[in-house]
């Protein structure tokens, strides 16, 4: 009796520290994620096909729609940084996020497929990928 | 053959009204972090409910007419797709876990079944998108997980060490 209870007891040791490790993953994976560092070059994609690519260093300030069959998004560029300010989406993740800093993180519009990003400094990866 | 228990069948229909309320009223609640995906998940404390009391094949039921209405009611479709697919494999992972995990240590089958949840969603994004620096989300998505399924667990255990007398 006492044996089961105490081979019980590890288990759930083993189970809890199995998820405290995941959940460490997940908070230094954020912090990376956080701390990559941005570039000059943007690109809008949708549907996976590059509609515009952006050099924001050079950009003058301006506001623009992004239109695609499955919605609109206005984007708009000011003092180089970039950031969608209206979607007609139901969630509006992507205006909510604000403006695009981490290279690591891209402003993403789920419903409309629609993606602005940061360009890699060589497009090696995502050429194999795509 | 299997005769329908009349009462078990009502109990499950409140189950999945109940489910629905829940879902409905964390879509008013808005979302402060600025990346998709993440969500409380109220509904499935229902859910783990239904996997400890009732059996597996009641609770794949009850999620399923739970997603269906959900996404008549909402109108978003394409996010409703999203939350199948991880709803589908947290379901999985969360009967399985139910033969190794005991009611006392319920909110640990939960924060499994919440990763699972939020790996099956990160899949059917990334397949519908094409689009594979979404995986940058998936951190953010572990950690939010955790934290969320950890809290609708809890729920479900003190409902279920709490109601022992009720027999479905």
């Amino acid at each position: 009796m006492k044996n089961v209870k105490n081979k019980n007891k590890l288990k759930y040791k083993i189970i809890i520290v199995i998820a405290v490790l995941i959940f460490a993953a997940g908070i230094a994976g954020s912090i990376v994620v956080l701390n990559a560092p941005k570039k000059n070059t943007v690109i809008i994609k949708s549907d996976g096909k590059i509609l515009y690519t952006l050099d924001l260093s050079s950009e003058p300030d301006r506001t623009f729609e992004i239109k695609t069959d499955r919605g609109e998004n206005t984007v708009e560029i000011k003092d180089g940084k970039i950031r969608v300010i209206s979607a007609d989406c139901p969630d509006k993740t992507c205006v909510r996020m604000g403006r695009l800093e981490s290279s690591a993180m891209p402003i993403v519009c789920l419903p409309h497929k629609l993606v602005i990003e940061f360009a890699a400094a060589d497009d090696g990866v995502d050429a194999i990928t795509e | 053959m299997k005769r329908i228990d009349v009462k078990r069948l009502a109990s499950l229909g409140l189950l999945t009204a109940l489910a629905l309320i829940l879902f409905f009223v964390e879509l008013q609640i808005p979302n402060p972090f600025p990346v998709p995906g993440i969500k409380i998940g109220l509904a499935n404390i229902v859910t783990i409910y239904v996997i400890y009391r009732y059996s597996a094949g009641e609770a794949v039921l009850l999620t399923a007419v739970r997603i269906t209405l959900g996404s008549v009611f909402s109108g978003n479709v394409m996010a409703l797709f999203y939350s199948a697919c991880g709803s589908f494999l947290c379901l999985l992972g969360t009967i399985f876990l139910k033969r190794i995990i005991d009611e006392r240590h319920l909110w640990l089958t939960s924060v499994f079944g919440a990763l699972l949840h939020n790996t099956g969603q990160m899949a059917a994004a990334l397949l519908v998108t094409q689009t594979p620096s979404l995986i940058v989300y998936y951190p953010f998505l572990i950690v939010s997980g955790c934290l969320a399924g950890a809290f609708t667990g809890l729920c479900a255990q003190i409902i279920i060490l709490r109601t022992t007398k009720f027999k479905p």
